[in-house]
């Protein structure tokens, strides 16, 4: 008679009613149920992006665009059809799987929507390989452009802005900001870094550790700390995952960090390339926003005992928010490949950068 | 609260000769309980209490000894020395007061005071020591140390300790007697005083329960509220007001020093930490079985929820007398978000959290925790090199709160001015008016009690 006792919470809604329009499907953990069409190394990119092991928003983004470029090598057209019209469907059932698996990030929304245009634009009589060979040369060129060459000229300004011993603040990690942090340094500046991190992916461990290696000064603590250390910094960089006009979106907790930086009045620098620029906009945290299982908030050890079994607990949830939206007002300035703008002239980068 | 029992066994076992031993007794007890827990000041603010109980009832002994001499509380500080100055007017003030607590005082320090001390975490020689000492440094300017007398109820204590022979040994005769009427008084004083703690103790245990009381008034249905760290007062005020309406709890988890018993509170299971007993004879039924929504959220994710934050409610560790607190470490991000998005912030305390001690820097407030919590020991490569900071607390400036709620409203008459503050801002108070309530709870001459010995 235990059995029904334990089904009906089961059956509970466990869904955070406010955030219940981001919960969507569970995310998949196997790549049992893919489609037929999913290519392997789409299959293999999608549970890396499910387990964190590529995570980051540019990250992801090349990675998925280095992925397409093997599918579109191994792709052959149907009889009757045409490339710019089968490939695109053909790369949608890709985009399909890699969205089941984690949704896609602002970076690369931009990079699939400017990859459909190349694609569209495709002359139907060009020779099926050439066709081939050319998309993959301009994804090439893409990566190139906005991503790895971004980087450097967004490492270089932002390293102007590295002066003699500043302690720079960073939260969660970036790399960006851990390329302009290495660069700094291997200028021989001499700085110190305190780096902020959350739970559950404490991402800054890695940055932490990476900086330590090489040798820098560095300070970690976690965001229960940042009242105490921002006094202590006198600029704070940050890496984004998409910049609107109206904030930054970004990890969980930079809104924290940004918000105690303006009030400790600590300069708050974001690096972000072009690519991670949208016209979306936002006035909140809610509407758009990914909700990560809940079970990645569970700590494996002493406490795993405790919270393990939260799913039997009625009327108990847990929200693991991946993203928040810091009011532009809490940005100073925005480092990208075209220039150092303020939050405000989001939309004149994205109208230079795609008409280019 | 292990305050108040450990100093009412102090006031029982003390062999009450006068209240300046007493007091002076009390005091000790409680510096070393703050040297060994300096930023614990809610036992600090228990010592207070008790030592104005003490205060009081020898106030009171003296008004009924002195019958007719009704504004004889107005002049409260020269207590014990007090008593005898109506009976012996024709002697000089200070020579009468030394020569009337000369013969008791003799009795404590051939026997020293600290002997019926029933715990043997006291180590008697360094009180003895601190005694001594103290005695050296007022031997010199007698003049000095006599006059101080009059303001100073402890310094009597060294003056004639430390000449004894010379100025007691005539007049010894006609002491004995009062002293002996003296002794009996004292110790119907000392049940008082023992009645007295008892009633600070049970303030203490019906807090939480009081403050409780007035969470229907703060909380309306469908109403989403934000908390921080697992506190026992924040879930029984919830919990009142769980019983008649249906609101969301987040519960932002503190992580990494208190995660623990917050995810033990959501679950619903008492932790299993080192005040197993406390807990346990606190524990209750929790939020999610009286019908309550909690949403467990990283402290992160705080600033993204805020804006749909109806209201914040807050445990802390102690408030300042400036409306500021001291409350675990996050609490600051988590008020100052609040007041970005008009959130209203509420703080729920205990009136022995109320601290009378203004700290200038606050940053001597703060505490730094393990490191190991926020670096585990699988990276314990990362520690030699990364220099890792776990502060245990935050302070929370005043005009982020909006209000506190204490347990003032059945209160002693002691706080009679302040029941009509009570009643004028609705059971709560805003941060503003923590100042009265401190003065209207602690003695002025106990507020720096851990201060006294210091210069010596």
């Amino acid at each position: 008679h235990a059995a029904p006792i334990h089904a009906e919470p089961e059956k509970e809604n466990k869904n955070v009613a406010l955030f219940d329009h981001l919960y969507g499907h569970p995310r998949r953990t196997t790549v049992a149920g893919a489609g037929k069409d999913v290519h392997p190394a789409v299959l293999a990119l999608g549970l890396q992006m499910r387990n964190y092991v590529i995570c980051g928003s540019s990250a992801r983004c090349v990675s998925m665009l280095l992925v397409f470029k093997r599918v579109i090598e191994s792709y052959t057209i149907p009889s009757r059809n045409s490339l710019p019209r089968h490939l695109t469907t053909h790369l949608s059932s890709q985009i399909d799987y890699i969205v089941s698996c984690r949704p896609i990030s602002i970076s690369m929304g931009n990079a699939i929507r400017w990859l459909k245009v190349e694609i569209s634009n495709v002359d139907v009589s060009t020779p099926e390989s050439q066709a081939k060979s050319d998309l993959c040369d301009s994804i090439d060129t893409y990566v190139r452009e906005k991503v790895t060459v971004a980087d450097q000229v967004i490492a270089n300004k932002a390293n102007d802005k590295i002066e003699e011993g500043d302690v720079i603040m960073t939260f969660a990690k970036s790399s960006i900001v851990q390329q302009t942090l290495v660069e700094a340094f291997r200028r021989g500046k001499t700085f110190r870094v305190i780096v902020i991190d959350s739970r559950p992916l404490l991402e800054g461990k890695n940055l932490a550790r990476a900086l330590a290696d090489l040798g820098l000064e560095v300070q970690y603590s976690l965001t229960h700390g940042i009242s105490h250390v921002i006094s202590h910094a006198t600029k704070v960089f940050l890496g984004a995952h998409a910049m609107m006009s109206t904030g930054l979106y970004s990890r969980a907790g930079t809104a924290i960090v940004t918000m105690s930086a303006k009030e400790a009045n600590v300069p708050v620098i974001v690096c972000c390339e072009s690519v991670k620029l949208t016209e979306r906009v936002a006035l909140d945290s809610f509407v758009h926003n990914e909700v990560a299982p809940a079970e990645e908030l569970m700590i494996q050890g002493r406490t795993s005992s405790l919270l393990s079994k939260w799913e039997d607990v009625p009327n108990l949830q847990v929200l693991n928010l991946m993203y928040d939206l810091t009011p532009a007002e809490y940005v100073n300035m925005v480092v990208t490949e075209y220039g150092i703008i303020p939050p405000s002239s989001v939309p004149v980068i994205i109208r230079l950068s795609t008409n280019s | 609260m292990a305050t108040a029992y450990l100093l009412r066994r102090v006031v029982e076992t003390f062999k009450i000769t006068d209240v300046s031993g007493l007091i002076e007794r009390v005091q000790q007890v409680g510096q070393r309980l703050l040297a060994a827990q300096p930023r614990e000041m809610a036992t600090g603010n228990i010592v207070r209490r008790v030592l104005g109980v003490i205060r009081e009832e020898a106030e009171e002994d003296r008004d009924g000894e002195t019958s007719g001499c009704s504004d004889g509380g107005t002049h409260s500080r020269p207590l014990s020395a007090g008593e005898h100055d109506p009976r012996a007017p024709e002697l000089p003030g200070p020579v009468s007061r030394a020569l009337s607590s000369s013969p008791l005082r003799q009795d404590t320090g051939d026997q020293p005071p600290f002997e019926p001390s029933e715990d043997g975490a006291f180590e008697r020689p360094t009180l003895l020591t601190a005694h001594a000492s103290y005695a050296n440094t007022n031997t010199g300017p007698v003049v000095t140390s006599m006059f101080s007398l009059l303001s100073h109820p402890r310094s009597n204590v060294a003056s004639t300790t430390a000449t004894p022979g010379s100025q007691s040994s005539g007049s010894l005769p006609p002491i004995s007697t009062r002293a002996l009427a003296n002794l009996t008084a004292a110790k119907d004083l000392g049940a008082e005083i023992v009645v007295g703690i008892q009633e600070i103790v049970e303030e203490l245990n019906q807090a939480d329960d009081q403050i409780a009381g007035y969470s229907s008034e703060h909380i309306h249905s469908n109403e989403i509220i934000l908390t921080h760290t697992s506190s026992i007062t924040v879930q029984k005020f919830l919990l009142k007001a769980a019983a008649k309406r249906r609101f969301t709890v987040f519960h932002a988890e503190t992580f990494p020093n208190d995660h623990e018993s917050t995810h033990a509170t959501v679950i619903g299971k008492a932790n299993g930490g080192p005040d197993d007993e406390l807990r346990l004879e606190s524990f209750q039924k929790s939020l999610t079985v009286a019908g309550i929504t909690v949403i467990l959220t990283p402290d992160s994710a705080v600033f993204a929820l805020m804006s749909r934050v109806n209201k914040v409610i807050l445990d802390t560790h102690i408030v300042l007398p400036n409306g500021g607190l001291v409350a675990a470490a996050g609490a600051k991000v988590v008020a100052k978000a609040a007041s970005m998005h008009r959130t209203p912030v509420i703080v729920l305390s205990g009136v022995y959290k109320l601290s009378p001690v203004y700290p200038f820097d606050t940053d001597s407030l703060m505490e730094n925790g393990d490191p190991g919590r926020v670096i585990g020991y699988e990276d314990g490569g990362l520690v030699n090199k990364v220099e890792v900071e776990n502060p245990l607390f935050d302070y929370v400036p005043p005009e982020l709160v909006d209000l506190y709620i204490t347990n003032l409203c059945v209160h002693p008459p002691r706080t009679v001015g302040l029941k009509v503050l009570i009643v004028c801002l609705r059971g709560g108070h805003a941060p503003t008016y923590i100042y009265r309530i401190l003065a209207d709870h602690y003695r002025t001459e106990d507020i720096e009690f851990d201060r006294i010995n210091v210069c010596q």
